[in-house]
């Protein structure tokens, strides 16, 4: 329904094509990166059962963060101890 | 510290305090940007340079619409960028642990053993000549410079904030919770800060002074306080 609108609208006029596409394309960042934290984020636990805590299972060579600027995880080393 | 009347920012005296400096240089050049284009247009209107009895807008809108978006994305980019950068877990040499309290600091170097201090304000009423009302502490936080310092904040009692502008950090200070930052100092010297966080009767008289030493002068330092 939304989309019909939208493109009735945007062949009415036509200008208004980039507006649909940076406020579509913002709607859809924000939905995939809210999924990306409740899919991957250790903060997060949906299964009680099995994975009740995932905060206690982080690893220093892991990259939790989207983006990494400056810092490879990978080459970290794992120094302590497992609880 | 900041000297009188000072407007801007102290010198930054961290890799990030100088990221955050030159974004906030971008920031100002993109609004200086709007703001002349708007007084432009404005003082055209006014002066009847510019009239308009259009019914069909679609250049405009055009306009109106990707500019802005351009000047969002230009703005989101480097913002995000350092962002993400000062989050970033970068393998720290030192930690430090810094506690609210009302109305002072103290400190633990918990890699160390027994070294742990309170930092209070020094009164103005026992402040040497020349030094800095309302800043100087009777024991500073001494790190060494150069190094990846991580710090964890917390308080004792009420909400506080660890912040030195020089350094580019500020951490809320939470009772019952640990914040992590990060520091490095990328020269020597003494940076000053205040509690950033409403805290009760003295809440503008419980200073933060770090004191950023070469690492040989810091473990004399180290193993003189601690003994």
């Amino acid at each position: 329904m939304v989309l019909r609108t939208v493109l009735t609208h945007a062949k009415k006029h036509p200008a208004l094509i980039p507006l649909f596409v940076i406020i579509g394309s913002g709607g859809i960042g924000a939905s995939l990166y809210l999924m990306r934290l409740a899919m991957f984020n250790p903060d997060v636990s949906w299964d009680k059962k099995n994975n009740p805590e995932p905060w206690n299972k982080m690893a220093p060579n892991d990259q939790y963060k989207l983006f990494s600027i400056n810092m490879d995880y990978s080459r970290l080393k794992k120094d302590r101890p497992d609880f | 510290m900041a000297n009188h009347s000072q407007l801007n920012f102290q010198d930054a005296s961290s890799p990030i305090m100088e990221e955050l400096m030159g974004f906030h240089d971008h920031a100002l050049m993109v609004a200086l940007a709007i703001c002349s284009l708007v007084l432009y247009l404005l003082t055209l209107m006014l002066t009847e340079k510019l009239t308009s009895n259009t019914v069909n807008a679609q250049a405009i809108e055009l306009v109106w619409t990707i500019l802005p978006a351009m000047v969002l994305i230009m703005l989101a980019l480097p913002s995000l960028r350092i962002l993400y950068m000062m989050d970033e877990i970068n393998e720290p040499d030192l930690t430090l642990k810094a506690i609210g309290h009302q109305w002072y600091w103290s400190y633990e170097y918990t890699d160390f053993k027994d070294l742990m201090f309170d930092s209070y304000m020094i009164p103005t009423t026992d402040l040497p000549l020349g030094h800095f009302r309302l800043l100087e502490v009777d024991h500073r936080v001494v790190i060494p410079t150069s190094s990846t310092i991580r710090v964890i904040v917390t308080a004792d009692d009420v909400l506080h904030s660890w912040a030195v502008p020089s350094l580019g950090v500020k951490t809320d200070a939470i009772p019952g919770r640990l914040n992590q930052t990060s520091l490095f100092a990328s020269r020597p010297g003494v940076f000053y800060g205040q509690c950033s966080e409403i805290c009760g009767a003295n809440h503008s008289f419980m200073p933060i002074v770090v004191e950023s030493a070469p690492l040989a002068n810091f473990e004399n330092w180290s193993s003189s306080i601690s003994s």
